[in-house]
């Protein structure tokens, strides 16, 4: 038995006392159907464990006749995914919460209630975190009976009653949407006691805009371009990720030469993304000449993945079934060039971001997150592997080519910005490899086979290692030429819990720098923290007010120690 | 109405603006792909601070408003708001296809489609995303065809199609 079907068949076994039927709907994946009310039970099992960590929470409608929706929940141990499955009825959906056990789920419980109207039960309070304000009550976008028309013309009858009321009497420091410390649009609120950060809660949704849906009213090749649109900053591997589960479900090899070219441009879009990030990262830090000279050295990478696919950003590389364009002599060439000027200055910013002293003020000891909390906040890429954890689906679940280009792991212990700052750097160093062993060990072969523009009838879950950390999509195919439902789990969502618990306690100047550090992509997350209204609890303070409770506030402070 | 003194600050007031519009961005819905077209044209490859353009925090201090994506129903909103909080005389950019029709977003229900169905356009920058060069072009235009005026009439904004008005 292989590691996967070791891992696999524990799991089964742990779930065993709960188990109403297994299925093994492809290899490396084992689905266990449960009883809504065994669910906390199983949940914990496998929490105890431990066995993995949880990837993402799906929902399913059935549609009208059915008259149920299914939730998935999707864990990974290494190349392994066990998948937990129950069933609702359609008209009172509800599933309870397993937020008490896994930290980690409240964003995709709140994302999934929110899309599909099963309630959640046991979340703690909460607002909305992607649909807008003013959004109807009571429609369910991800839901098959919604119209969007519909939901277009209705508007709320009122303010829907604040989620904050219990919490009177806060000094709330509102971040966001538009901000100089966002480059997109998110919005923040920190309660804060003097100059430190006593919680957190973000809403987002500022630029949700509905593809889940979308992909389901589009072609499987129109669907290509949308979900490539997911994200303008990893946009290739959003794509990839798409294509290798759509060919997983019609069935076909992808030639080992297209294979290549995907993990050329994907690696290629590691070095701008993360060379992007050190850049915004220094900004935040008030370092913007390191800002400056990281995005000018980024252009070296941004005319290397204009040389090989003709576009700056959305690089348009993938096709079902293969790539779109080939790797030539001269591009060989200028590719292995620039990985020499690449790497020559990334030394130099490695050498930078270890050595200045006001920089090192600002990353060392900031944004701490323990290996334990990062395994527990269910984090993923470069943030879970700079607090120690090793989670790399390069590596776990080789796909692509990295099987015959393997890649090695980069992990610090850390745990903070410092670290951050380091594992991405020197994840890059690693990247530059992998970029110049493929551009000199191109296997040959065709780019491209053919693929039906109906695709059978089936599900698969499709992961890989966007720069951001582990990318999942769920497709499931009526065997149409449109998808029935994509689920798009990104990275960014994952880790929303850890950077929302590591800022607690942390000075307000460092939020902007602790909030870059998992280097979030709101595009790729809203596909979530709400802005309160006036009813909920928000006080105006007047000056006098604002005066004598600082002055109770000291007095009581005083007289405390 | 020939005051000559009052030409004289007109003219002076209206190249001080042309030569260094500052510039708040909003992305009220978009990829990224523009976000990060637009942060490297402001870096030094493209640098349009050689134009005097100066990408800084605060809607109240600015003249340019660039905005990028589809505008999504959350956002609707913030991005009137920005607006109104902008002094007079203001420009709107709207850099990509999402925010000039809202792209390959159009028809997804949270999105209301392009940015000139909330706030009034002066430049559109077309592209998906566009190149920094487009972005620099669309600027230079826009600049080029601002209209020497201190106080411009609501919708008779600059077409952005650089006739040189009012240099």
């Amino acid at each position: 038995m292989t590691v996967t079907e070791d891992a696999l068949a524990k799991g089964v076994e742990l779930l065993k006392p709960w188990t109403e039927e297994t299925n093994v709907p492809e290899k490396g994946r084992t689905d266990v159907i449960l009883r809504p009310e065994n669910l906390l039970a199983a949940v914990d099992v496998l929490h105890r464990e431990p066995w993995g960590h949880l990837t993402s929470i799906t929902g399913l409608d059935l549609g009208v006749d059915a008259g149920e929706i299914e939730v998935l929940y999707h864990f990974r141990r290494q190349a392994a995914v066990l998948g937990l499955r129950v069933r609702t009825p359609r008209d009172a959906a509800s599933v309870a919460s397993i937020w008490d056990i896994l930290p980690s789920a409240s964003f995709m419980e709140r994302e999934m209630s929110e899309m599909l109207g099963v309630d959640v039960v046991g979340m703690p309070p909460h607002g909305r975190l992607f649909l807008a304000d003013d959004w109807p009550e009571g429609a369910y976008p991800l839901r098959k009976d919604f119209s969007p028309e519909e939901a277009a013309q209705q508007r709320p009858a009122e303010d829907r009653p604040g989620d904050a009321a219990e919490k009177p009497q806060r000094f709330i420091i509102p971040i966001g949407p538009q901000h100089p410390a966002l480059k997109e649009p998110g919005h923040f609120e920190f309660c804060v006691d003097g100059e430190i950060i006593t919680s957190a809660s973000a809403r987002l949704g500022y630029a949700h805009r509905g593809i889940e849906k979308a992909t389901e009213a589009r072609t499987w090749v129109q669907d290509l371009y949308l979900l490539e649109r997911v994200c303008g900053i990893c946009s290739h591997i959003h794509a990839m990720t798409y294509c290798q589960g759509v060919e997983k479900l019609a069935g076909i090899e992808v030639p080992p030469r297209a294979r290549a070219i995907r993990t050329l441009m994907a690696e290629l879009e590691r070095v701008h993304s993360h060379m992007l990030w050190l850049g915004v990262g220094a900004h935040e830090a008030g370092f913007d000449t390191l800002f400056m000279y990281a995005w000018r050295d980024r252009e070296t990478v941004m005319d290397l993945l204009e040389s090989l696919s003709g576009n700056r950003v959305n690089y348009s590389a993938n096709l079902l079934g293969g790539v779109k364009f080939d790797v030539g002599d001269g591009q060989i060439k200028a590719v292995l060039d620039g990985a020499d000027i690449l790497e020559k200055r990334l030394h130099h910013y490695l050498d930078v971001a270890t050595t200045d002293e006001s920089f090192l003020i600002r990353t060392q000891g900031i944004g701490t997150m323990t290996q334990q909390q990062a395994e527990v906040l269910g984090t993923v890429g470069p943030t879970a592997r700079a607090s120690g954890v090793t989670r790399d689906l390069r590596l776990d679940a080789p796909y692509a080519a990295y099987p015959d280009f393997p890649v090695k792991p980069v992990v610090a212990s850390g745990g903070d910005l410092l670290a951050r700052f380091v594992v991405r750097i020197e994840e890059l160093f690693e990247s530059l490899r992998v970029v110049r062993a493929l551009v000199q060990n191109l296997p040959e072969g065709d780019l491209a086979v053919r693929v039906p523009t109906k695709i059978p009838e089936g599900e698969t879950v499709s992961c890989s290692e966007a720069p951001r950390g582990e990318l999942y999509y769920y497709i499931e195919s009526g065997g149409a030429d449109k998808p029935e439902r994509i689920k798009v789990r990104t990275p960014t969502l994952a880790n929303w819990g850890a950077v929302l618990s590591t800022v607690v306690g942390c000075q307000l100047a460092d939020v902007p720098m602790v909030l870059a550090g998992i280097d979030p992509c709101f595009s790729c997350n809203d596909r979530m923290v709400r802005l309160r209204t006036e009813s909920s609890g928000r006080r105006l303070w007047s000056w006098e007010e604002l005066r004598r409770y600082g002055i109770e506030y000291y007095r009581c402070k005083t007289s405390a120690t | 109405m020939a005051d000559p003194l009052h030409q004289a600050a007109s003219v002076l007031k209206n190249w001080a603006r042309r030569t260094s519009p500052w510039a708040v961005h909003y992305n009220s819905g978009s990829c990224n792909g523009c976000d990060i077209e637009i942060l490297a044209t402001f870096t030094p490859r493209y640098d349009v601070e050689r134009l005097g353009i100066k990408l800084q925090g605060s809607p109240r201090h600015a003249d340019l408003l660039i905005v990028t994506g589809a505008v999504t129903r959350q956002s609707r909103e913030r991005l009137l708001r920005i607006y109104e909080q902008m002094p007079e005389p203001k420009h709107v950019v709207a850099v990509g296809s999402g925010a000039i029709c809202g792209g390959v977003f159009r028809g997804c229900y949270n999105c209301l489609g392009g940015v000139d169905q909330v706030v009034p356009v002066d430049a559109y920058v077309p592209g998906c995303p566009p190149r920094p060069q487009a972005i620099i072009d669309g600027l230079v235009k826009l600049l080029r065809g601002a209209r020497n005026s201190a106080d411009p009439p609501a919708g008779d904004k600059g077409s952005g199609s650089g006739d040189g008005a009012g240099l």
